[in-house]
Formats: C-alpha cells, structure tokens, sequence
C-alpha cells in the first residue's frame, strides 16, 4: 500500500480561526500606558474581578474561624488567638498566625503547691534538735540556698511552661517543645498534608477544665504532631477542619504559596 | 549516748556550699542562654521580663557563691 508522502494535502488540518486582535489606536494606547486615568464611579463598581470576590470569600470565611475561637488579650493566656505581637523565627513574612496555645493553666497548680511547701521548708526546719547546733553562717547560706534551690525549680517550670508552644497558621501547624532546659524540639506540617485529627481529654481536672490533647496525623515527614493539655480542644479541632476546608479551597483555586 | 552530729554536718554544708553553689552557678548560666535562645525562636509580649528574670537569677546565684566564700 502506497502512503502519501505529504499528508497535509490528503488530509490538511483545519484552519483555527484567530479572534481578531482589537487595534488599538494612538489614543488608546495611551489611555492604557497612564495609570493615572480615573475611571467614573458607576465603571469602578463593574470592574470588580474574580480574584476580588475570591479574597473577599476567605475574608469572609476567615472571620468565621475567629468567631468560633473568640477573643483574648492576656499575654500570658494559654490560648491566644490571633496575636498582635507573638511572632516565630521561622515565620514567613505573607504567613498570618491564627491561634497560639500553651498547657492550660491548670498544669502549672502542682508545682505551684510544690514550690510553696519548698518555701515553707527552713521554717520547718528550724523545729529539728540537731539544727540548733549548726554554727550561724552555715544557717544562712543553707537557708539560702535552699531558697535559691526553690526559685531555680519555680523558674524551670514556668520557663518549660511558658516556651512549649503550639501555632496554628494559615499554611501550617507547628509545635514548639521546651520540655526541660536542655531538650527542645521543633516540628511543624503543612495543614493541606493534615490527614486526621483527634482530641483526647481524661480524668476529672481535664473534663472540669476542658483541656486535653489534641493528635494530628499528618502525611509529612512528622507523621504525628500533639498539642498536649491545650484548652478547648473541640474549638481546636474544629478550627483545623475549617483551615482544611479553606486549603482546599485554595488548591482548587489556584491559589497554594 | 546521743552522738553530736553538728560535725558532720558542717562538713555536710561545706561540700554542699561549694560543689552546690558551683553546680548551680552553672545552672544559672545556662538558663540565661537558654532564655536568650528561646526568645529569638518565640516573640512574645512577656519575653522581656522572662529575660530580666533570668539575668536577676543569674546575678543571685553569683551572690550566692560569693557568700559562700566569704562565710566559710
């Protein structure tokens, strides 16, 4: 069977019609050039792009997850929402952060107790036979050291208390460990690779306080990150569907940083 | 008879004055480092009490130890 050699001419494409390029004329180009052309009232209103509705819609849906989060103000509140001044150092400059949490305040009353019967100790002492025999001087450094021994434990705490931090942004979710002095950890993932969230509260102070752990399995590199005794876990969760939902939306539009 | 044991406590708080004082200076100083550290990684509207509070502890701790010395 003998092939044509050129197929064009047996069967030629067919002819893609072009819209006709508008010409502009001198004016017009003109018009186009200068920025500075104001445009009637009536022809601003019309000219309201898809891309304006979109970032209105996630304003929109922003402000909803606020509305479910509420509102604090004290700094050292274990569940800020959308902080003013709390910054991160490996936060991005367009990346806005939505809710900060620490253990709920009810983890610190056990060493807040400890701490005040350690103050109470060289009082107590005092009642001991055998420490009226002790020379004076070796008294007082004893006695202040043993101070200085409960401020070092007190301040350990609040410091371990006060520097364990959990974020949510609107990209990602990131924990912040400082468990004792001389152990921290970072670890963070991206909120579209969230796979499941759960929330576990046990025990009567957890239940009466509404604090407990929130789990999130990921599908990064971390494949769990825990908000441990963080307040109003069902809010939390219920923030991170949302930021989910709103994700996704993003992907769909084309809009992923 | 009851022993008199106010001898081996002095000698107890003696090695408790130096070792402990020293240890803990120690512990000061690296609570001022690890302050300093964590408040470059978390801003936060507390910090700069948290980092005052760490020197103030890290000054009574070296006041600590001066005393130590002097007393004993």
């Amino acid at each position: 069977m003998v092939r044509a050699l050129d197929l064009d001419t047996v069967a030629p494409d067919d002819q893609i019609k072009s819209p006709p390029t508008p010409s502009l004329t001198k004016e017009g180009k003109n018009i186009i050039l200068n920025n500075n052309v104001k445009l009637p009232n009536n022809q601003k209103n019309r000219s309201t792009t898809p891309k304006d509705m979109v970032d209105k819609n996630m304003a929109i849906f922003r402000q909803k997850v606020y509305d479910v989060l509420g509102h604090t103000s004290n700094p050292l509140s274990s569940f800020l929402v959308k902080p003013h001044v709390f910054k991160f150092r490996e936060q991005d400059d367009a990346e806005e952060i939505i809710l900060v949490m620490r253990p709920h305040w009810f983890t610190n009353v056990s060493w807040i107790i400890m701490t005040m019967f350690m103050l109470m100790v060289p009082t107590l002492v005092r009642f001991l036979p055998v420490w009226g025999g002790v020379p004076l001087r070796y008294q007082m450094l004893g006695i202040l050291f043993w101070y200085m021994v409960t401020l070092a434990f007190a301040l350990e705490k609040f410091l371990s208390w006060y520097f364990d931090v959990y974020i949510i942004t609107d990209e990602r979710v990131i924990d912040i460990e400082f468990r004792n002095l001389l152990d921290k950890k970072f670890s963070e993932a991206k909120i579209s690779l969230i796979q499941d969230v759960a929330s576990n509260v046990r025990g009567i102070s957890q239940t009466m306080f509404n604090y407990g752990d929130v789990l999130i399995q990921t599908a990064s590199a971390i494949p769990e990150i825990c908000f441990e005794k963080v307040p109003n876990p069902d809010k939390v969760i219920k923030v991170l569907q949302m930021m989910r939902q709103e994700e996704e939306q993003e992907a769909i539009d084309g809009r992923v940083r | 008879m009851i022993p008199d044991l106010s001898i081996y406590l002095i000698i107890l708080e003696k090695i408790f004055a130096f070792v402990g004082t020293g240890l803990y200076l120690i512990f000061a100083v690296v609570i001022v480092k690890q302050v300093s550290m964590m408040t470059k990684n978390v801003y936060d509207k507390f910090n700069a009490v948290v980092i005052v509070f760490s020197y103030i502890h890290l000054a009574l701790a070296i006041f600590l130890m001066v005393m130590g010395m002097i007393w004993l």
